[in-house]
């Protein structure tokens, strides 16, 4: 029996979970939310972390009805992610794991939403489409390594999203993806946008800049609706990502595709995907934004995996770092 | 000529040497970055920690202190909330 603890806050999501050999026992997490047009700050969003990490912690132990001496590891994010707020949280889990006596493990970000992926869709093997705010890969598992098939040359997917949001004006509450997707809905009238495919890799800057760009002038003169707008972003951004996920697919002669990250509990995208997935007799596994958006169990997770394949972080090695890509992590826990 | 460094010196005390040494470990291990004008050095004796600054400018000698504290009030409050050390393992 072994306990993890996960701690997580690379962006604006604080989340402290507790996994028990595979069983999620608590999941608590609380996000930064800034008023409509601004997006959140390094500084600001640790100060958020730091005032809430506590409070967090005590409710994930409550909920797990465990206490310190049960736990067996501390994990958290070492990277990547926005420097301040990695380092706040890492700080608190570096003292408690030395109050409790327990080993720490610094978890890669990505990692830990491959693993949670896996882990609750029970997916095996699959080419895994990672989309958040932060990152946007395709990426395959192959000789102890996530390597990655694809990536955006710029700006990730889910900060694409996040900026059209802030042009718009939309709420960032609950998330400004959310808030997109809804308006989508209503969205009647394709407006064509750039479509930048590069081999496996994507680009989503350009079309931030033109949508930006053109948006004031068709809002103005009424040519389309936000709706419209929000409906032709997404199609657009989404087809590009089935494109280099199926893409990958071919290359690996991969029959199951994993979406994770906090863009992934889009069910717009996920019915894109599925259409593919379909097409070519391959299975779609995704979760919910429980799991998808980031939250401390997804660090618990990659941290049991880490921890019962023999790692652990001395404490001088456990600095944090803002870039820390998914193919520098050795693979240990798989075969 | 080189103009002298601008530097801060801090002692903080500790209900004792296990307390100094945890919070001397969870603040120690990130470096301050390496062309930013300053340097910081964490040490401890029985049941202080030191801290000491050397920096080019002032204003940024009290970015780095002023975050410093936010840590340290972070691993104090950690340890009110959920210390004290366990003894065993």
């Amino acid at each position: 029996m072994t306990i993890v603890v996960g701690f997580e806050g690379s962006a604006n999501k604080i989340g402290v979970g507790i996994i028990q050999d595979g069983k999620v026992l608590s999941n608590p997490r609380r996000t930064y939310i800034t008023p409509p047009g601004q997006g959140f700050m390094p500084s600001d969003t640790a100060r958020h972390h730091r005032s809430c990490i506590l409070d967090v912690l005590q409710e994930a132990l409550e909920e797990a009805k465990i206490k310190p001496q049960d736990v067996d590891c501390v994990a958290y994010t070492k990277g990547p992610g926005m420097g301040a707020p990695l380092l706040s949280v890492a700080i608190v889990a570096r003292t408690v794991a030395q109050l409790w006596k327990k080993p720490l493990l610094g978890v890669n970000h990505c990692i830990g939403h491959i693993e949670m992926g896996r882990l609750i869709t029970g997916a095996e093997n699959p080419s895994v489409l990672y989309v958040s705010g932060g990152n946007t890969q395709v990426i395959a598992y192959s000789e102890r390594c996530y390597r990655i098939f694809g990536e955006t040359i710029d700006i990730a997917v889910g900060n694409c999203l996040d900026r059209f949001a802030r042009v718009l004006k939309i709420s960032n509450d609950p998330s400004p993806g959310y808030n997109i997707e809804q308006m989508a809905k209503k969205g009647k009238k394709f407006v064509e946008l750039p479509y930048t495919v590069k081999g496996m890799d994507v680009s989503f800057s350009g079309i931030l800049s033109y949508i930006e760009d053109m948006s004031h002038k068709m809002l103005s003169s009424g040519e389309c609706t936000p709706e419209d707008l929000c409906f032709s972003l997404q199609e657009t951004l989404f087809s590009m990502l089935v494109e280099i996920t199926e893409r990958a697919m071919a290359h690996c002669g991969s029959q199951e595709v994993l979406i994770v990250g906090g863009v992934g509990c889009n069910v717009r995208l996920q019915e894109m995907m599925g259409v593919m997935c379909q097409e070519r007799g391959a299975k779609l596994f995704a979760t919910d934004e429980r799991f998808c958006i980031d939250n401390g169990a997804m660090i618990a997770q990659a941290g049991w995996e880490m921890f019962r394949s023999g790692q652990v972080t001395n404490l001088q090695d456990s600095w944090i770092t803002q870039r820390y890509r998914t193919d520098e992590v050795e693979v240990t826990w798989r075969d | 000529m080189v103009s002298p460094m601008l530097q801060f010196k801090l002692c903080v005390p500790f209900p004792s040497s296990k307390e100094a040494e945890i919070a001397y470990n969870s603040l120690c291990p990130d470096a301050e970055p390496r062309k930013g004008g300053v340097s910081k050095t964490l040490s401890v004796t029985d049941n202080i920690l030191h801290v000491n600054w050397k920096a080019d400018e002032a204003r940024i000698l009290r970015v780095s202190v002023s975050s410093f504290l936010e840590h340290l009030s972070l691993v104090v409050l950690t340890m009110d909330r959920f210390g004290p050390p366990l003894d065993n393992p």
